[in-house]
């Protein structure tokens, strides 16, 4: 009997996406498929900690598939952690189960978030959170009830997400974001400027372009107040930190065959680590397309695309991977957000069409375009109303020019029935980028 | 995490299944049992041949339970309402249901509004239903009662009203209200159904429906998700719609057969009872509304109701689907969490795949808790909105860099 081992390290949306790929090709007697996580037994989606946080889900809510298709699916389940990866024996050892010996392995053991040595942090014992892990939704509700006041660091997407769960709960948040509007990754300063009116409109205390200094602790060593670099001492029970993550990847340089470690866990374009047999995907890996810089994914839908590709190169199959054009989704308390294409740090020459509504003014859209090249669209940045982003995408694609999507913008409208966005409203004008 | 404080903590003790939850499903229960089944003592008695004396008892023992409407009786004249007047047909129990169903559906529904007012299509939706239970579910059956004709409710076909198409009903109807009924069940529900999807009747109309999503909204989130609820929903759905055909088959071949036929005559007799105290009495009054706040709010619209039943075979060969927005589901769960007919949205939009089921009633909780806009209720038989042009597969290796980053 020839059966394979396929084992994958990490049980979030990579590795699993990754064992069911392999399971629609490969049957029980073809293949073994073992995942090992230590962070959770199932499967859980991650970008659902705030609702379990809110309340508006349970725990057991979270796992996307019912617990009995990993039976069904012959998945066997690990709760541990792997300490070794012996690559010329193909063998991983693990911390309290016997060694495994694999066929083909993959990691994909995620993200966590960036270490910052802020001033006074290792003095602070507890206080200190973030907002990824089952652990952190742990922690955090462990606090909140002895918080009264809360400081959250980082404007990005995980920053807004804690500070609404906290508010939910009563608590008071400062909000402190480096640059001076909400989320410039994403949203242009004007865009970025509305989501922090937005941001401020829920009371939540939205400070820009200032930084954390230092953090100060009381006597059991929880975080009691903190200093920003605008010298201001903000009394604090909790400190979120929300400020980026990084990859899982260090276990890895002590392996008895360390695979190419640079920023993360690196791979080539079909998924292959430096060692044979070993893969990587999801949020631990940077991928080389031949382009300058690697490629570092870290949102849902690319950990998805990556477990599944990545599980077509360990069955054989040679499937390159080829980003499609980014597109995201997100919301900012009630205000929805879509964005495809390029939309911040374009080049100089290019410019957008801004189109504003008279009253509402969390309802924006920004349509950014090339006049070089006959105005071809290169983005949008659509926010208080819903997008078919496929549409929006494929318009990018077809290289449209600004007047052919502007005449059919209603063609990729999203919203509930009697509810679409009165596009006839909208105000525009042209905005230049230089 | 349960938000601090006592009043949260009962909020969420009796919308998840906490003690005080248990205690209110009893309280609905005992008042459920009181409202329907003082009346079917004396019938069950008679229809299954007891004695005389058995008969007398059963009687008794009904009108002494049936509370509700001594209350009525008592409330009439208290009120200043001397009975025997026109307005003593109005002065029974099912005024009074009548009166608590429809400020349930009102107070409800304004929370609904209130809550979802930024959603269009919950606003309409229950505004509509309101305005349904108000109008054809409350004031006119009570208007025709009082001018001395038998209460009918417009809102309601067969065989969710199984007793509209029994013809010894049918031959004490004005012509039209026959015609109604046959055209409106026969022609009408369905041919709505295959447009709009069941959605138009169950969570637009129905009023059994208008109260799971008024009163019922708290609850919602109860429903059972998983593949075994799933496989018994479907049992036992298509089993009421076999028994809802029989029954009425049955009674309508009594009518034109039985005084030749004793054993069709007692059968018919029969089942039409025992159709009366579990299909209706105890399914869609005890259980359809006392399951309430343990296993959600539309146990009887999923699993039991012949009507709902009927027009999901409908829907799912009519237009009606939700389509999801390729790629863009992160899995959450909200939709699957909060939709009241169990469906597990999320296997859909992860899979990306559109999708119609038999038991959707389209009430569009899935496409408002959805974080990523995924999820939109259509009527449509295309797919995509745009065709896939030549163009874009020609410029598939074309592709955007820098690749940006999200936190």
């Amino acid at each position: 009997m020839n059966q394979e081992h396929f084992i994958i390290i990490g049980n979030g949306v990579a590795g699993i996406e990754a064992a069911m790929t392999i399971r629609s090709r490969l049957s029980v007697e073809d293949a073994k498929i073992t995942v090992i996580s230590k962070e959770s037994d199932f499967f859980f989606s991650r970008t659902a900690l705030m609702y379990a946080y809110m309340n508006t889900m349970q725990r057991e809510d979270l796992e996307p598939y019912e617990r009995h298709v990993y039976t069904q699916q012959h998945i066997t389940l690990l709760r541990d952690t792997v300490t070794d990866i012996d690559a010329h024996n193909h063998t991983i050892t693990l911390e309290t189960s016997a060694p495994l010996t694999y066929t083909k392995l993959l990691i994909a053991t995620g993200a966590h978030p960036r270490h910052v040595p802020f001033e006074g942090i290792e003095q602070a014992t507890d206080g200190v959170v973030n907002f990824v892990s089952m652990q952190d939704l742990d922690h955090c509700e462990r606090l909140t009830p002895s918080t009264s006041h809360a400081v959250v660091v980082g404007g990005g997407l995980i920053g807004i997400e804690l500070v609404e769960c906290l508010m939910y709960h009563g608590v008071k948040v400062t909000f402190l974001v480096r640059e001076s509007s909400y989320w410039p990754q994403a949203l242009s300063h004007e865009e970025g400027s509305r989501i922090a009116d937005l941001i401020r409109s829920h009371h939540v205390n939205l400070l820009l372009e200032e930084e954390l200094q230092q953090i100060h602790t009381d006597q059991q060593g929880r975080v009691s107040a903190i200093t920003t670099n605008k010298n201001q001492k903000i009394d604090t029970q909790m400190l979120g930190i929300c400020v980026g993550v990084t990859s899982n990847t260090s276990w890895l340089k002590s392996a008895t065959t360390p695979p190419d470690i640079q920023r993360a866990l690196c791979v080539d374009k079909f998924f292959q680590t430096s060692l044979p047999d070993v893969f990587g995907a999801g949020d631990c890996v940077q991928i080389d397309l031949g382009m300058e810089q690697p490629l570092i994914e870290t949102i849902w839908y690319s950990a998805k695309r990556h477990g599944q590709i990545a599980a077509l190169n360990m069955l054989g199959d040679q499937v390159a991977y080829a980003p499609p054009t980014f597109f995201n989704s997100s919301k900012f308390f009630d205000v929805e957000y879509t964005t495809a294409g390029q939309v911040v740090n374009t080049p100089a020459h290019t410019k957008s069409l801004w189109r504003t509504h008279p009253s509402q003014p969390y309802l924006t859209q920004r349509i950014v375009f090339d006049p070089t090249q006959k105005d071809q669209v290169i983005g949008f940045n659509m926010l208080g109303s819903r997008w078919n982003h496929r549409i929006l995408t494929q318009w990018i694609e077809q290289r449209r020019p600004l007047s052919y999507v502007r005449k059919r913008l209603h063609q990729a409208q999203f919203d509930v029935e009697f509810g679409r966005a009165k596009l006839k409203a909208m105000q525009e004008e042209i905005l230049n980028h230089d | 995490m349960i938000k601090q404080g006592t009043l949260n903590r009962l909020k969420h003790d009796i919308t998840h299944r906490g003690p005080s939850a248990w205690a209110l499903f009893i309280l609905l229960l005992a008042f459920y049992f009181l409202l329907y089944f003082p009346d079917k003592f004396e019938e069950g008695a008679r229809v299954f041949g007891a004695s005389k004396s058995t008969i007398a008892s059963m009687k008794s023992l009904g009108n002494d339970l049936n509370i509700f409407e001594h209350f009525m009786r008592w409330l009439g004249p208290a009120l200043g309402f001397e009975l025997k007047k026109w307005w003593d047909p109005v002065f029974n129990k099912w005024t009074l249901y009548g009166t608590i169903y429809t400020l349930a559906i009102t107070i409800g529904g304004a929370l609904v509004i209130r809550r979802y007012k930024h959603n269009p299509y919950q606003i309409v939706r229950t505004s509509v239903v309101m305005l349904v239970q108000i109008i054809f579910g409350f004031s006119l059956p009570i208007l025709l009662g009082a001018n001395g004709y038998k209460d009918y409710y417009f809102s309601y076909f067969w065989p969710l009203k199984i007793e509209y198409l029994y013809p010894e009903n049918l031959a004490n109807m004005p012509i039209f209200l026959v015609l109604y009924g046959i055209i409106g069940a026969m022609l009408v529900v369905p041919i709505l159904g295959a447009f709009f999807g069941k959605r138009w009747y169950c969570s637009w109309v129905c009023g059994c429906g208008g109260l799971a999503n008024t009163f019922g909204e708290p609850w919602r989130q109860l429903s059972n998700k998983s593949s075994a609820a799933w496989r018994m929903e479907k049992f036992t759905i298509h089993s009421m719609i076999i028994i809802a055909f029989l029954t009425t088959g049955l009674v309508i071949a009594n009518y034109l057969v039985g005084d030749h036929s004793p054993a069709l005559q007692k059968s018919a007799l029969i089942i039409k009872f025992l159709y009366g105290v579990f299909g209706v009495a105890l399914l869609s009054g005890a259980v359809g509304v006392a399951f309430y706040p343990i296993k959600g709010t539309r146990v009887w619209c999923r699993y039991f109701c012949p009507m709902a039943g009927i027009l999901g075979l409908v829907q799912k060969f009519g237009r009606y689907r939700i389509t999801v927005k390729k790629d863009m589901c992160i899995s959450c769960g909200m939709c699957s969490k909060y939709c009241e007919m169990g469906i597990d949205v999320r296997a859909y939009a992860q899979k990306n795949q559109s999708f119609t089921r038999a038991s959707c009633v389209g009430c569009g909780i899935c496409a408002e808790v959805c974080p990523r806009g995924v999820l939109k209720l259509e009527n449509k038989v295309d797919p995509d909105p745009q065709e896939l042009s030549m163009n874009a597969f020609l410029s598939e290796s074309y592709k955007q860099e820098p690749h940006r980053r999200a936190v």
